[in-house]
């Protein structure tokens, strides 16, 4: 071990090597491209009262930064008893997933950079489009993770993906969509050229075609992207358990075993899977798990770092995520989906007299009242999918909502992104997987 | 060939509170420097984030030269400012122990809600210095409140915020600001769906996003924005006046003086809607020479990227009224939480508003409803503006209120 930790105190230290890639064009024009690589360091020491932390680039520096947060915090020759600190796993070992030919650092940046081109020049000068901004973007991060209790981690995770915005213009129509893959293997961004097709083509009747929605109470079919939004707003952050830390209302309200939703509605979060949300471990050095938030419709589970475990008495769940080196974990979400149910899209569709379904967003929120903002919408009239439809936002009562799934389809789409992320107060944005089947919900609130 | 440095040093104490006593204090001290290599009509940029060797980069920005990068633009030369805002506490802490004893007395006046979330002091050091005599430097202390706030018997998982950010801190008054809001919980009040006067804080809603969406130079220059070709329009009321602002005494206290490309506005800031006339939209070097715009000094990006058209805060002028003014006499509704709206296409606004209070102009009467606010750009700030406040519910947030005669309907 290469740092002395404080008597008497837990500490732990996380070391993260990041490399970057960012290449950004502008209407055919090269504007950014750029690589990099920095090491940073979050330091972390806790009393049983209070925590301790320091944010520092400077690496050499570590051993004195601990002895000096050490000083701030008051010996506790109980430590090791504290529940906090009972919680906190002792994992070892090597598990570095991207190496080798796996390694995005491995990729000349010029075959990136083609690659960006290529996409970009395939609809560069269609019909409508009078701006086309198109980002390739990887991150690949290598932690290593040391605490007092004994931990002794290195682990990696990395995304690589591309990104094409474009404003479109018809008369005194506009529109702006976007088009994005994103993975943690190079390769699969290749073969692209038929998504982006039909994405751009959509975006475009869109922009011709759309008509004003009908304001008011609407049966919406979410698309796979948009019911893992919903899932990961609606219900995803209400199962952060911070947030239930101290409050007596909330332990109530939110006791397992309670039905919070429709019989066919499961929702999952869970760090393993690849994509953008994939962890092998949370910043706490905890194992990432599956963690079922509901199952079929009755509260199953929350989401834990070690503190919010201990105050509330169960397990962590490797939910303790920092946005970066300068912050400290909080709990926060992986890859979140709905899961699969038993129907087609179709049959789905077929049962709607008069509704929308949601296929891309632009964002989302979620309090009591969860939002989604649609970018690409369309009605739904007498069960067959009609003309595509403007709306500004679709909310609705989370606890309401979450009643009023009828329908779930048969296979589970995971989306992964490489720009933008969750925002929880100062952290933001965090890379975030989401997912889910079309989901069916009657009774949103449409404008 | 001609030699650029950017410097960002970020130091900072960071509190966490949960349930209303300090949980833990986060120290950070982080420098960041960008060095930029400009010639013969190319950039090349090169970042770091802790010590290094200048040579070596200004050795790698060189050669990122190779990269090809246009930058078509003379970098800003032969200019000195420095300035510096300073801040009420000069360490952590004292600071961290002014922070115990408010907790302490929000404990005591208000046992019935819980509070959580952060109280930072941070100072920021920017600096942009080249070979031409360019010599920019900015140091900003700030005190940031976001302490949220919950009644202990809500479902919710938070109520309302005590926000601000500035440089002074005054315990009375940020107690008497956080009194205001935590009365407001104790009575339940109501309105009919119809038009009523809404006050909307720039922080707490995002009304303003289609200003920032459509004034953006490349949206503009490209004929993509709904303003395209309509400079020189009055668009909006007489009113209303719209600043790109990194003003201090706008309180933008996140941002220098200077944009990343060292371009300085008189005051600080650039008219973009004046008197409801569209002025310009807002531009970098590049976008304002490639689409023949007037230049705002928009330029932004992280320290080591190419300097790239980024919105500076836009900032409504304050009208010459204050609160009890604008209110005439009326209540109106105050927006405390209004997450997740957004504009259409051609402007349409919609957003529900998840903490909203009935206002007399000194107290927050009652806690109204979830209420969804609907209305469209052109008349939120034409017909249907009212004004900017020149005053605020406390004197720590100097961040102006604005009001507007929206359509309210209960959800």
């Amino acid at each position: 071990m290469m740092y002395k930790f404080p008597e008497n105190l837990y500490s732990d230290i996380r070391i993260e090597d990041v490399f970057e890639t960012r290449i950004v064009i502008t209407n055919g024009t090269l504007d950014e491209m750029k690589e990099k690589s920095y090491t940073g360091a979050f330091i972390r020491v806790f009393d049983g009262q209070k925590w301790y932390y320091s944010a520092t680039s400077d690496i050499e520096g570590i051993q004195k930064e601990l002895n000096d947060l050490a000083q701030m915090a008051v010996q506790n020759e109980a430590i090791d008893d504290d529940p906090v600190v009972r919680q906190f796993e002792v994992n070892k070992g090597d598990f570095c997933e991207f190496t080798g030919e796996n390694d995005i650092r491995k990729v000349p940046v010029e075959e990136k950079k083609a690659l960006l081109v290529k996409y970009t020049d395939q609809i560069r000068e269609r019909d409508c489009i009078t701006s086309l901004r198109s980002h390739y973007v990887d991150n690949k991060k290598t932690k290593r993770f040391y605490s007092s209790k004994g931990a002794d981690l290195i682990y990696d995770f990395q995304t690589t993906g591309i990104r094409l915005s474009y404003d479109l213009k018809d008369g005194e129509k506009i529109f702006n969509e976007r088009y994005e893959c994103a993975s943690d293997q190079f390769k699969d961004l290749s073969g692209r050229e038929g998504e982006l097709n039909a994405e751009f083509e959509k975006a475009v009747d869109f922009l011709k075609n759309a008509r004003e929605v009908r304001q008011g109470k609407h049966t919406v079919i979410f698309s796979p992207l948009a019911a893992g939004v919903f899932a990961h707003e609606s219900f995803g952050h209400k199962s952060e358990s911070d947030f239930m830390v101290g409050d007596e209302t909330m332990k109530k309200e939110w006791v397992i075993g309670k039905k919070v939703g429709a019989e066919l509605l499961s929702i999952i979060d869970d760090g393993n899977p690849t994509g953008s949300g994939h962890i092998t471990f949370d910043d706490e050095g905890t194992k990432a798990e599956k963690t079922y938030l509901i199952r079929d419709g009755i509260l199953a589970g929350r989401l834990h770092s070690a503190s919010s475990a201990a105050a509330l008495e169960e397990h962590v769940t490797g939910n303790a995520r920092a946005k970066d080196f300068e912050f400290e974990p909080i709990v926060r979400m992986t890859t979140t989906y709905i899961e699969k149910g038993n129907e087609t899209l179709e049959e789905l569709v077929s049962g709607v007299d008069d509704g929308i379904l949601v296929e891309t967003i632009k964002h989302g929120s979620g309090m009591t009242t969860f939002t989604i903002a649609p970018s690409l919408a369309y009605a739904i009239k007498d069960g067959k999918i009609s003309h595509p439809v403007k709306c500004s936002v679709v909310s609705g009562n989370v606890f309401e909502t979450l009643n009023e799934i009828d329908g779930v389809s048969d296979s589970v789409g995971l989306h992964s992104f490489i720009l933008g992320g969750c925002g929880k107060m100062e952290q933001y944005p965090l890379p975030v997987g989401f997912g889910g089947p079309y989901v069916r919900v009657n009774n949103l609130n449409v404008q | 060939m001609i030699n650029e440095k950017y410097t960002l040093k970020t130091e900072e104490t960071s509190i966490n509170v949960v349930m209303s006593d300090v949980e833990s204090i986060r120290k950070k001290n982080i420098t960041k420097t960008g060095f930029r290599v400009y010639a013969d009509g190319k950039i090349g940029v090169a970042g770091v984030i802790g010590t290094y060797d200048e040579a070596e980069m200004k050795g790698k920005a060189r050669a990122a030269l190779s990269l090809g990068i246009d930058y078509p633009c003379e970098p800003t030369g032969n200019l000195k400012r420095g300035e510096t805002v300073v801040c009420d506490f000069e360490d952590g802490v004292k600071f961290t122990e002014e922070i115990e004893v408010t907790l302490s007395e929000l404990r005591k006046s208000h046992p019935d809600f819980i509070f959580n979330n952060k109280i930072n002091l941070s100072t920021e050091d920017h600096a942009l210095e080249n070979d031409l005599g360019l010599n920019l430097r900015s140091r900003i202390s700030r005190i940031d409140s976001s302490l949220l706030l919950k009644e202990k018997s809500s479902p919710n998982l938070l109520d309302g915020v005590v926000g601000f950010m500035g440089t002074k801190w005054d315990r009375d008054e940020y107690l008497r600001f956080a009194n205001i809001i935590c009365n407001g919980f104790s009575n339940q009040a109501d309105v009919e769906n119809g038009i009523h006067k809404v006050i909307l804080h720039p922080m707490g809603c995002d009304f303003m996003n289609k200003l920032y969406t459509e004034l953006h130079g490349l949206k503009f220059g490209t004929g993509g924005s709904i303003f395209a070709g309509k400079i020189g329009e009055k668009l909006f009321s007489e009113d209303f006046t719209l600043y790109q602002s990194v003003s201090s005494e706008d309180n933008m206290l996140e941002f220098p003086f200077f944009d990343t490309e060292g371009a300085v506005n008189e005051k600080d800031r650039y008219a973009l809607i004046e008197n409801g006339i569209f002025r310009a939209p807002y531009t970098d070097k590049k976008t304002a020479k490639q689409y023949h715009l007037v230049h705002t000094g928009a330029a932004g990006g992280e320290y080591d990227s190419v300097p790239t058209l980024s919105p500076k805060p836009l900032v409504i002028r304050k009208s010459e009224k204050t609160i009890a003014e604008l209110l005439n006499g009326e209540t109106a509704i105050y927006v405390m939480f209004a997450s997740g709206g957004d504009f259409t296409p051609e402007g349409k606004y919609a957003t529900p508003v998840q903490t909203a209070f009935l206002f007399d102009g000194e107290r927050f009467i009652g806690r109204l409803p979830q209420l969804n606010l609907t209305s469209n750009i052109y008349d939120m700030f034409g017909k249907d503006y009212l004004g900017t406040a020149t005053d605020s519910i406390s004197t720590l947030d100097r961040t102006p209120l604005t009001f507007i005669n929206m359509k309210v309907e209960k959800i």
